[in-house]
């Protein structure tokens, strides 16, 4: 049933991107016919009304509700709550301010997010690493650096996934939960601010036209001190962690499987730059909502998991639960968000020189916390750049406002990222480490003993910091 | 009565029937890991899970479950801490943990965790 209703899903976003294709050419050719007709449209669905914000504001405050307090409900109904609450604004849209253009282009966009995601999260998961040794509090450092490290390379998802199975066998005599809420605020979240594959909100950044290197250049300088940072709280603390086995004996045996899926991710990293934008060679498939990365992403996804190892699946619990979520409560995100994208640029352009960087990079810090931050990501994007009249819509208004006011766009993608550890529910991979180590009998902390006992005490205090220093 | 190692030895399983699963021996449930789900009071009957005890067989209810085998994923197990009846409970050598995986035709195959999985009592 509920493979059913995701086949049903993504047919039903390939038919009605094509059915707007179909509308949008259509129409594009009556435009041609005068100038004045193409101006006077655009102008006349130019903003929707404030009360169609509303389908987003309930889904995302299901979406950091519903696992928590009533999951029961949530875990069975949520797919079709996100595509009723998605196609109210998909037929606003269309029916009422004949705006397929917004349509077509977010289409586009969360195949290209989901290809991504997707892609990263089949390939890591075909990856088995099992390490015999004692943890020590510098080893365990290591591997949050590493992790970090890795997690521009294949997304805090992947990272994560790879990751935590080994983190907690090493720990398995002094297993406790800091060590995962610590490995959630680096790997799963911190880490991966240098580049678009490293958190789905800078991914979203990218493909809607910042540089793909922008962000290591721009913000490695704030990444490298606060990830020390963290890294030194946590040593301090896991080394007051003094549990031990006095009979377990360590091998130090290390084991690797599912080197297939190492060329796996690099073709996935690299298909990234598999653009028209960015390559000229690359076929313009527009207006199909799917391009040629995303066609080689899909087939990754298709690939890794057709010739993945059982004994690796078994190893990692594989299941595509987590990735189905994403899939389906990302449909209705990005379709609900068309609204409050309009508004909220419309909005910051009127309140203009009061935003300021430090207020963009608490606001979106804030939210990204208690929201997804992806989503939260491109509304404060979009208002950034309405602050100075420019479009998010537009790659070249994108560019300029990257090149021109690069502060502002360094504080909202460094508060999307950092932020996003705040809470189980501020990035996806929290989540997902939460269920893995609860599935190996690990019972993790509550929502609120992790912000009030976790986040308040250690994160916040760093952010001020990095507040303080960068944005003040 | 079989014993646990005769299960163990012998490949035997045990039964699954939706929410309801049989071990074929006697055992104290100390914790169950099912999904994210981790069950340690077995005093509620409407949430978690129920244990009932009978002479040579141990019957397991999943509250929150209506069919095990299709709800959990292809590669998800059960994960049980127990003690044989007739051992001593305080003694931790006695506690065993097992992983329970629901098969087709209501079978239910048993075998001690290994290395293979990560579990924490």
């Amino acid at each position: 049933m509920k493979k059913i209703l995701f086949i049903i899903m993504l047919l039903n976003m390939l038919i009605m991107s094509n059915i707007i294709i179909a509308q949008d050419s259509a129409s594009s050719h009556a435009k041609k016919e005068t100038v004045e007709v193409i101006e006077h449209e655009q102008e006349e669905h130019a903003l929707p009304e404030p009360i169609m914000v509303l389908p987003f504001v309930i889904l995302l405050m299901m979406i950091a509700t519903g696992p928590i307090f009533y999951h029961h409900f949530w875990e069975k109904n949520y797919p079709k709550i996100a595509v009723l609450l998605g196609t109210i604004t998909v037929f606003y849209y269309w029916f009422v301010l004949h705006d397929t253009h917004s349509l077509l282009h977010t289409a586009a966009e969360y195949f290209s997010f989901i290809a991504l995601l997707a892609s990263l999260f089949f390939a890591s998961g075909g990856i088995m690493i099992k390490v015999d040794k004692k943890a020590t509090p510098l080893l365990n450092v290591a591997i949050l650096f590493f992790g970090a490290v890795i997690a521009n390379l294949i997304g805090t998802t992947g990272a994560s996934m790879l990751l935590i199975r080994p983190f907690l066998k090493i720990n398995q005599d002094r297993a406790k939960p800091y060590l995962i809420v610590f490995f959630i605020f680096i790997v799963s979240n911190i880490g991966g601010a240098l580049t678009p594959i490293g958190d789905p909100p800078l991914f979203l950044g990218f493909l809607r036209g910042v540089d793909f290197f922008w962000f290591i250049s721009n913000m490695w300088h704030i990444w490298l001190p606060t990830v020390i940072l963290i890294l030194a709280i946590f040593y301090v603390v896991d080394s007051r962690n003094k549990s031990e086995d006095p009979e377990r004996e360590y091998t130090g045996k290390f084991e690797f499987k599912g080197g297939k899926n190492l060329i796996y991710l690099l073709i996935i990293l690299l298909a990234v730059f598999v653009d028209p934008n960015v390559m000229s060679w690359v076929p313009n498939l527009a207006p199909s909502p799917i391009g040629l990365r995303e066609i080689i992403q899909f087939s990754v996804v298709l690939l890794s998991y057709k010739t993945a190892s059982r004994e690796i699946l078994k190893y990692n619990e594989f299941d595509v639960e987590p990735i189905r979520e994403v899939a389906f409560l990302f449909v209705g995100i990005f379709a609900t968000m068309i609204p409050a994208l309009q508004l909220i640029a419309h909005e910051a352009n009127v309140l203009g020189d009061k935003l300021t960087p430090g207020l963009f990079f608490w606001s979106t810090g804030l939210l990204s916390g208690v929201l997804d931050n992806a989503p939260t990501y491109l509304n404060f994007l979009s208002a950034a750049l309405g602050k100075f009249g420019l479009n998010i819509n537009d790659l070249g208004e994108v560019k300029d406002f990257q090149n021109l006011h690069s502060i502002y766009l360094q504080s909202i993608s460094v508060a999307a990222v950092f932020f996003g550890a705040m809470t189980y529910i501020g990035n996806g991979p929290n989540f997902m480490v939460k269920s893995i180590v609860e599935r190996a009998g690990i019972r993790m902390p509550s929502f609120f003993t992790y912000v009030v006992k976790y986040s308040l005490p250690i994160l916040i205090p760093v952010f001020i910091i990095v507040w303080l220093v960068f944005y003040l | 009565m079989k014993t646990l190692n005769e299960v163990l030895e012998n490949g035997n399983g045990g039964l699954h029937y939706g929410s309801r699963v049989l071990l074929p021996f006697a055992a104290e449930i100390l914790k169950i890991v099912i999904g994210h789900e981790i069950i340690t009071d077995f005093s509620k009957k409407q949430h978690g899970a129920s244990v009932r005890i009978a002479a040579d067989y141990t019957e397991i209810y999943f509250c929150d479950y209506k069919n095990l085998e299709e709800e959990l994923a292809s590669y998800e197990v059960i994960k049980v801490v127990i003690v044989e009846q007739g051992k001593d409970i305080f003694d931790f050598k006695n506690h065993v943990s097992l992983e329970l995986d629901p098969e087709e035709k209501h079978r239910l195959k048993i075998a001690k965790i290994g290395d293979d999985l990560i579990f924490f009592e």
